[in-house]
């Protein structure tokens, strides 16, 4: 074999598919800005306490409705609260729900659309079925049912509990929130997903080294986890990517309409909600909450359009 | 009982293997759940492979090479059915086999190689997790022992920079040296038969050579079966020790290779080794290349009689309908067999079909 007289180390090193995604996605300038703005609100949402200059909480009566200024720098409320610290708190509860939101609605859809996309037949039926009611239902219709049908119910059993067994859990009223908001958007944002990988295994289930793989002999597992699945990953981080900033403007309309996180627990959304009351006397009260989701959901925007580039190289130009 | 394919088959024995058959196939027959009912698309065929022989099986597109082998393993599409015959292999009925016995012989027992290497390895997964993955499953091989075996498997496949390639991804290597890494994972438990399936149809003609050597010497060491699936019969020459030529889902001639080149019998076979261009020293002047005229029948849409019949040169009156059984051809070398009323003469044909022969 002439070939073989090859030195190893000629060899270049290997190059995996994702560092050469990750070359191309570096050279897209806007995916990097989003990606930035993205790392910031990560950076601030995770160490929020540390970086609040007073308590989102704590009231000031001899300061309301300040403008900006060096001790407040985005001013403060009708109820003399740090503005700066709300929109960083807010920037914890968005961060929190999206990503909880759309991990959820991703693992529901990955498991569905895979099973459906994999087996057909009257799974895939019932499956595409499901996404089809589910689609059919106005989402903000079903999270004000869900919310004023269950969280009384919630709320009353909580105190119930509380009363018998005095464990103090059952009194943070957060969670109730937090629990029916992400079951809520977890419930109405699975299709996209399921209907996404299913497409995404039926054209995958007839690849060559799919027929390989079980002309191997392995196992119907191991060919969906280990050949299939990841081949579909691509089109996913896209969509969850723009998945992540659709879930952040959700959780905010929701506040915004009072049937999402409610007061004190600040959010972008209920902020907005309070600033739109006084804007014309007081427009930084709107203005700063508004201008931060609009980055957010930009910054996603803006990183999903690159990573779609990054991994479908032949997709552009 | 017969389940009795659309077409009597000859029951007329073959002159006996002289190495014990590692797969004998009985009646093989294979059906497509189409939007008009049920058709035939694989039509009874009989063959045998012996232990450490390689069989060519060649034909036109569409004429059920690969389906007929992939039927063998339970690899067909959701709307493809094997519907009679047997299959023995090993001691077992692999149309009988359960799901999980066929999972342990596919890759186990009987390895596979595809025709298109640039699209048969998981771009995703470095080439030394595809080789180790069936040794770990059927093997129960531990990880570090599964990638020594696979390196030691690229070396055996001539794979330049063996170990070093390991933790390659398949889009790094060449056509050819992907299809060596084909090989190695058709190869990695030490199957008893290799099918190969157009190994080499995807690659350039140097490439082809390479392979097709690599394969007569692998098969020379580790002494395994063959088969070779091809619409190429200038390719098998060197490398086969008996051809089965396929015509619409039919075995239409069966001949050890020397026969085969030396007396082509069918019609059919005929028309595919003139339609193989030569080099002539006269390049200015030369000869249009012979085809054979039309294309195979639609399944579902067969001829009654010989399904050649409608393209043959050689068409007798009885070709339309009655079906030429397979018979040992009258006159020529022991082993070669013939499905072709102009060959065999109409009389022997009725005369087999008769229950009592």
């Amino acid at each position: 074999m002439t070939a073989s007289a090859v030195l190893p180390q000629a060899i270049e090193p290997p190059v995996s598919l994702w560092a050469d995604a990750w070359r191309r996605l570096a050279r897209n300038k806007l995916a990097m800005v989003g990606l930035a703005l993205i790392a910031v609100l990560l950076f601030v949402a995770v160490f929020g306490p540390w970086l609040t200059p007073y308590d989102f909480l704590s009231q000031n009566i001899d300061a309301r409705n300040l403008a900006p200024s060096l001790a407040h720098p985005l001013g403060t409320d009708d109820l003399g609260r740090d503005v700066l610290s709300r929109v960083i708190y807010g920037a914890r509860t968005a961060t929190l729900v999206a990503i909880v939101v759309t991990v959820i609605a991703m693992v529901i859809g990955i498991v569905l659309g895979a099973l459906a996309g994999y087996f057909g037949g009257w799974l895939d039926a019932a499956v595409m079925w499901l996404t089809d009611v589910t689609m059919s239902i106005p989402n903000l219709l079903l999270v004000v049912v869900i919310n004023t049908s269950l969280k009384p119910r919630l709320a009353n059993w909580m105190e119930a509990q509380y009363l018998e067994t005095l464990n103090p859990i059952y009194r943070n009223s957060i969670w109730i929130d937090f629990i029916l908001v992400f079951g809520s958007m977890a419930l109405i944002t699975w299709p996209p997903y399921a209907r996404l990988v299913r497409a995404q295994v039926l054209s995958i289930r007839n690849r060559p080294y799919v027929t390989a793989a079980r002309a191997l002999g392995l196992p119907t597992w191991t060919i969906l986890t280990r050949y299939i699945v990841p081949n579909a990953v691509g089109p996913l981080i896209v969509a969850v990517s723009a998945g992540l900033g659709t879930a952040m403007v959700l959780e905010s309309a929701f506040s915004f309409l009072g049937v999402g996180v409610n007061p004190p627990m600040p959010s972008w959304g209920n902020m907005i909600s309070d600033g739109l009351r006084v804007w014309q006397h007081y427009p930084h009260l709107l203005a700063a909450p508004a201008i931060v989701l609009g980055l957010a959901t930009v910054a996603f925007s803006f990183l999903g359009d690159g990573l779609n580039d990054a991994l479908n190289p032949r997709g552009t130009k | 009982m017969n389940a009795a394919p659309a077409h009597p088959v000859a029951a007329v024995p073959e002159s006996a293997p002289a190495r014990p058959p590692i797969l004998s196939v009985d009646g093989l027959t294979v059906e497509i759940d189409g939007r008009y009912g049920a058709a035939t698309i694989v039509d009874g065929i009989s063959f045998h492979v012996a232990e450490g022989e390689t069989l060519g099986v060649v034909g036109e597109s569409g004429c059920g090479k690969s389906l007929s082998m992939m039927s063998l393993v339970g690899l067909l599409p959701n709307r493809i059915k094997v519907v009679g015959g047997s299959a023995r292999f090993g001691g077992k009925d692999l149309i009988k086999a359960s799901k999980r016995e066929l999972r342990a012989i596919r890759g186990g027992e009987i390895g596979f190689v595809f025709q298109d290497p640039m699209t048969s390895l998981n771009p995703v997964m470095r080439i030394g997790e595809q080789l180790m993955e069936p040794l770990i499953y059927h093997r129960g091989m531990k990880r570090a022992e599964a990638r020594k075996r696979a390196g030691d498997l690229l070396r055996l496949v001539g794979l330049p920079g063996a170990e070093a390639r390991l933790d390659n991804y398949p889009h790094e290597l060449s056509g050819g040296m992907r299809q060596r890494v084909m090989i190695a994972i058709g190869l990695a438990c030490e199957p008893k038969l290799l099918i190969a399936d157009e190994p080499t149809t995807a690659l350039d003609v140097t490439i082809q050579a390479q392979i097709v050597d690599l394969v007569k010497s692998l098969k020379a060491r580790l002494g395994m079966s063959v088969i070779w699936i091809t619409h190429d019969l200038a390719l098998l020459a060197g490398l086969v020790d008996r051809v089965m030529v396929l015509y619409a889902g039919t075995v239409a001639e069966d001949a050890p290779v020397d026969a085969l080149y030396a007396e082509p019998l069918h019609p059919y076979t005929r028309g595919l080794l003139a339609s193989i261009p030569k080099l002539t020293h006269e390049g200015d002047k030369a000869e249009r290349l012979a085809s054979i005229g039309g294309t195979p029948p639609e399944p579902g849409r067969r001829p009654k009689g010989c399904p050649f019949a409608p393209r043959c040169p050689a068409r007798l009156a009885v070709c339309d309908d009655t079906m030429p059984p397979l018979l040992a051809a009258a006159g020529a070398r022991p082993g070669h067999r013939v499905a072709c009323h102009a060959v065999n003469g109409a009389d022997r044909a009725i005369a087999a079909a008769e229950p009592a022969r």
